[in-house]
């Protein structure tokens, strides 16, 4: 290890007292370092909500529902106000300018600003 | 345009230097850094009794740690690990929150991104969570066998009891701790607050957080998780939502965008608008206002070296030195010219020497004398004597006037050496054929032997004599071919000399005409080219979703083509009614010619077009000092390249923020922006009052009358007042509403918790590991701590 790296500490030490298990034995390092935590989805699943009150809140409870209001319509490149929108891409537009900018625009691109509006078309 | 830089020196301790120009004189405000992480190791750790809490605040974005009863956490860091690579010993080590980047170039970060122990805000990644516990307890200066101290931790609201055990788990049996206590940060900043009596006893908190905001009523002081409410968005989207709107926007810049670098950038100048389309009109129209709120940042940009108009001196000097290369370069060639010439001469004499000597010797020892010099006849000698003299006396350089008395000569010594093609077929004897430079056989000889020989010769004489001919043919006309070209160029040169003078006088007798009709002609031309260029290449690439692309590209093929694809379609699919007929003349293979699409006229034609135009936008550059050669329309998709075709500027490198100021921060607002199905800010006020179990108005009244803030993303200028208009639009018309911040929304939470902790009822609302293990998941599910002591 280099000098500074070591000054700056930046590495964490393999073995600290106050712990009664260290981290190398807990996870060796010949089994599959990928261990399988269970992901939000596979947690919320396995908490079974359901078998419960509904009236007790729960993480899945507090969830906020969707939007009273109608939704804005932003153009997609520029952030104005956008009342139109492009058949072929679906992208929003403000006007003829942006317009002609929406046309020019190369696939991947069109793909990407769909997908800040979570709309692009995702082929799985 | 105000126009400011900053820089970042160290994500760990932020600087930024803003510079001003000097079009609106704004203070400069010192702005507060909300974030700076501390790792300073601790070295008190031994001084706190074994009751001291230790107080945790498990932030999505950051981890504070400190002793209950102080104000400020001991230790901060971001709530991340990265396990890179060290690149020279090849282990893998752990690196926990942010750090220096120049100290994390001796690691190979390219396999492990920066990790986070979350998802949303509930923990699931309990191996990342002992790295950050493990570093989090050592900065601390824990030594000795265990953590002796009580720990609070908080979560996130209504905790997924899974996640709740694992952590209790992991603090229990890893770390020793005797006892744990989980709590919400929202409470505890709103609990501090009150004690500083920014907001009532009965109030709602609103938490836009890192990865998720919650609205919390709370009613006597404790939280009514009932009527509470979360949307999954926080300042990590509006982050990203940044970073994406940049990248696409400057696509050659993205090395620069990197995710800290955005998030300065966030926190530095983005605001809320109180109206978002007000604004966005504001700058469509691109007033002046608009121009005092755009902000934009100037990547460090080296402009090339200009080359300076070199003085006098340096002038002179290269002038000599080019003098002086000339100079050895003369006398090299001068000095091989000569010792070329003296070889030559020498040649010269030794040949003339020989033929004298071969006039002197008698005829019969002619051939017997030749084979010792190696040449085998006379006429030989000669011939290479001429040669030598001729290329001598190009040595010598004599002028290209002579040239042509050369050409002269290659002529006449072509005619010597095509003697054969004037004269007919059956004329050809065999003794022309057999040596057509030596004519003379020796008498003495052709009596011995010409019985044999002519037998043969008359069999094979014609046809030998016949390849001769045609050899020589060939030969005849292939100089004459090139000969004929060669004067084709003298002409053309000619004659685009003579258009060029007419050209001249045109332009000198009337300039400004001329000029109209050079200008008229260009722009006719570019137009041509353009369109054909726009014809040819629009129905390929320019949009992605290409659902009409097919149908619309028939109407716009020109004759020919839609001709060529009449023709294909038909061959393709003509199933040929009786005999197929195709191929028994000639001309039905032309058909062929037709398809291909080599013989497209429009290439030939746009070639002839674009050289007219290089040729005329010439012409003009010269004539007319205000003329500017259209750029090529470059074809959109190398729009990123575009810029390069013209030496790069200041500009380029600028790095401008107009309407993303206000339209990132707008989707906590409208989380509809990027796709997420959930409400608002304001809406969720409305939601959470809704939701509440008794249906109070005396309550809501003062629920809106003490709305609190806090959390890292109030931190927003013009997030109050947003709020207020918005809260106002669903209340119900009079009703009192007040929106107050907390006092400092990043660590009033850590703040709350320290407070809560050092009270002496707390002992009371921890558990222990026994409690833990006896009374097992069902009570831990229910385990609620009181927020009021």
């Amino acid at each position: 290890m280099e000098a500074e790296v070591l000054e700056a500490e930046l590495v964490l030490p393999t073995y600290l007292s106050f712990k009664r298990v260290q981290m190398y034995e807990k996870y060796p390092k010949g089994q599959s370092r990928g261990r399988h935590w269970k992901h939000l989805k596979q947690i919320l699943q396995a908490e079974n909500y359901r078998n419960y009150p509904p009236d007790e809140p729960n993480y899945v409870n507090i969830e906020s529902p969707p939007s009273m209001h109608p939704c804005k319509r932003l153009c997609d490149m520029t952030g104005y106000e956008a009342p139109y929108y492009d058949p072929r891409t679906n992208l929003r537009y403000a006007n003829a300018e942006v317009f002609k900018l929406v046309r020019s625009l190369p696939s991947e691109y069109v793909q990407r600003y769909l997908a800040l509006r979570n709309a692009a078309v995702v082929l799985k | 345009m105000v126009c400011f830089c900053s820089q970042l020196n160290r994500p760990g301790q932020r600087h930024w230097s803003i510079i001003f120009s000097t079009a609106s004189r704004e203070r400069l405000k010192k702005k507060k850094m909300p974030f700076i992480s501390k790792i300073k190791r601790q070295t008190d750790y031994n001084l706190f009794p074994s009751s001291t809490p230790i107080v945790i605040d498990n932030g999505a974005s950051y981890f504070r740690i400190g002793w209950a009863g102080e104000t400020e956490p001991r230790v901060i860091f971001r709530n991340i690990v990265q396990r890179p690579r060290h690149k020279t010993t090849g282990e893998t080590v752990s690196i926990v929150g942010d750090h220096d980047p120049a100290l994390l170039k001796y690691f190979d970060c390219t396999r492990s991104g920066p990790r986070s122990a979350f998802d949303n805000d509930v923990v699931y990644q309990f191996e990342i969570m002992e790295y950050i516990l493990d570093f989090a307890f050592d900065r601390l200066g824990a030594n000795g066998s265990g953590i002796d101290h009580p720990v609070l931790i908080t979560e996130c609201v209504c905790n997924p009891v899974h996640s709740r055990s694992k952590m209790a788990e992991l603090l229990f049996e890893t770390y020793g701790v005797p006892s744990v206590a989980f709590g919400v940060d929202t409470a505890f900043s709103y609990k501090y607050n009150q004690q500083h009596g920014i907001c009532g006893q009965d109030g709602l908190a609103i938490c836009p957080g890192f990865s998720t905001t919650h609205v919390i009523p709370f009613v006597g002081g404790e939280p009514v998780y009932r009527g509470s409410c979360r949307t999954n968005i926080g300042g990590y989207h509006v982050t990203d939502y940044l970073k994406q709107l940049l990248s696409l926007k400057y696509p050659h810049h993205m090395a620069r965008l990197t995710w800290e670098k955005v998030e300065d950038l966030k926190m530095e100048h983005c605001y809320i608008a109180p109206d978002y389309f007000s604004e966005a009109r504001l700058f469509q129209k691109g007033t002046k206002e608009a121009e005092d709120k755009t902000r934009c940042w100037q990547l460090p940009w080296v402009p090339p070296p200009t080359e300076e108009p070199p003085s006098e001196e340096e002038i002179a000097r290269k002038a000599a030195i080019k003098e002086r290369q000339g100079q050895r370069l003369r006398e090299m060639a001068e000095a091989k010219r000569s010792s070329r010439i003296n070889e030559l001469e020498n040649e010269l004499h030794g040949l003339g020497f020989l033929l004298r000597q071969l006039e002197q010797v008698e005829a019969n020892d002619i051939p017997s004398f030749l084979s010792a010099t190696g040449y085998v006849s006379k006429q030989e000698i000669e011939s290479s004597l001429a040669k030598v003299t001729q290329s001598l006396r190009k040595a010598k350089g004599e002028p290209k006037s002579e040239q042509a008395e050369v050409e002269e000569k290659t002529e006449a010594s072509m005619n010597e050496k095509y003697p054969l093609i004037h004269i007919p077929d059956n004329m050809l004897t065999s003794e022309q054929v057999l040596n057509p430079k030596e004519p003379k056989l020796k008498k003495k000889k052709k009596k011995c032997i010409i019985i044999a020989i002519v037998i043969k010769l008359l069999l094979a004489m014609v046809s030998i004599q016949l390849k001769e001919k045609r050899r020589q043919i060939f030969l005849k006309t292939t100089t004459e071919g090139r000969q004929r070209a060669k004067q084709k160029r003298v002409e053309e040169g000619l004659e685009r000399e003579r258009k060029n003078q007419e050209d001249e006088e045109r332009r000198l007798e009337n300039p400004e005409l001329y000029a109209e009709q050079m200008r008229a002609k260009y722009k006719e031309l570019s137009e041509r080219i353009d369109q054909r260029k726009r014809l040819k290449t629009n129905g390929s690439h320019t949009n992605g979703n290409n659902t009409s692309g097919g149908v619309g590209r028939g109407e716009r093929l020109n004759a020919a083509q839609r001709e060529r694809m009449r023709l294909l379609t038909t061959a393709a699919f003509d199933r040929g009614k009786g005999e197929d007929t195709f191929g028994a003349k000639d001309e039905d293979w032309q058909l062929y010619k037709l398809m291909s699409r080599d013989n497209d006229d429009d290439d030939e034609g746009a070639e002839a077009d674009e050289a007219e135009l290089a040729r005329v936008s010439s012409r003009l550059q010269e004539i007319d000092p205000k003329f500017v050669p259209k750029q090529e329309l470059v074809p959109p998709q190398s729009a990123a390249e575009a810029p390069r075709l013209r030496p790069l500027t200041k500009e380029d490198f600028q790095i401008v923020l107009g309407v993303e100021r206000f339209r990132c921060p707008e989707i906590l607002y409208h989380p509809n922006l990027v796709g997420i199905d959930q409400v608002g800010l304001d809406e969720m006020t409305g939601v959470s009052i809704r939701r509440l179990p008794s249906k109070d108005e005396d309550l809501e009244q003062r629920l809106t009358s003490s709305i609190f803030m806090t959390g890292g993303c109030c931190l927003f200028p013009g997030m109050s007042q947003r709020l207020e208009a918005g809260i106002r639009m669903i209340r119900p018309c009079g009703a009192p509403i007040n929106v107050v911040r907390a006092l400092d929304p990043v660590l009033d939470a850590w703040r709350g918790a320290s407070l809560y902790a050092a009270k002496l009822q707390f002992t009371e609302q921890t558990f222990t590991r026994m409690d833990y293990y006896e009374k097992g998941e069902d009570w831990l599910r229910r385990y609620q701590l009181r927020y009021t002591l």
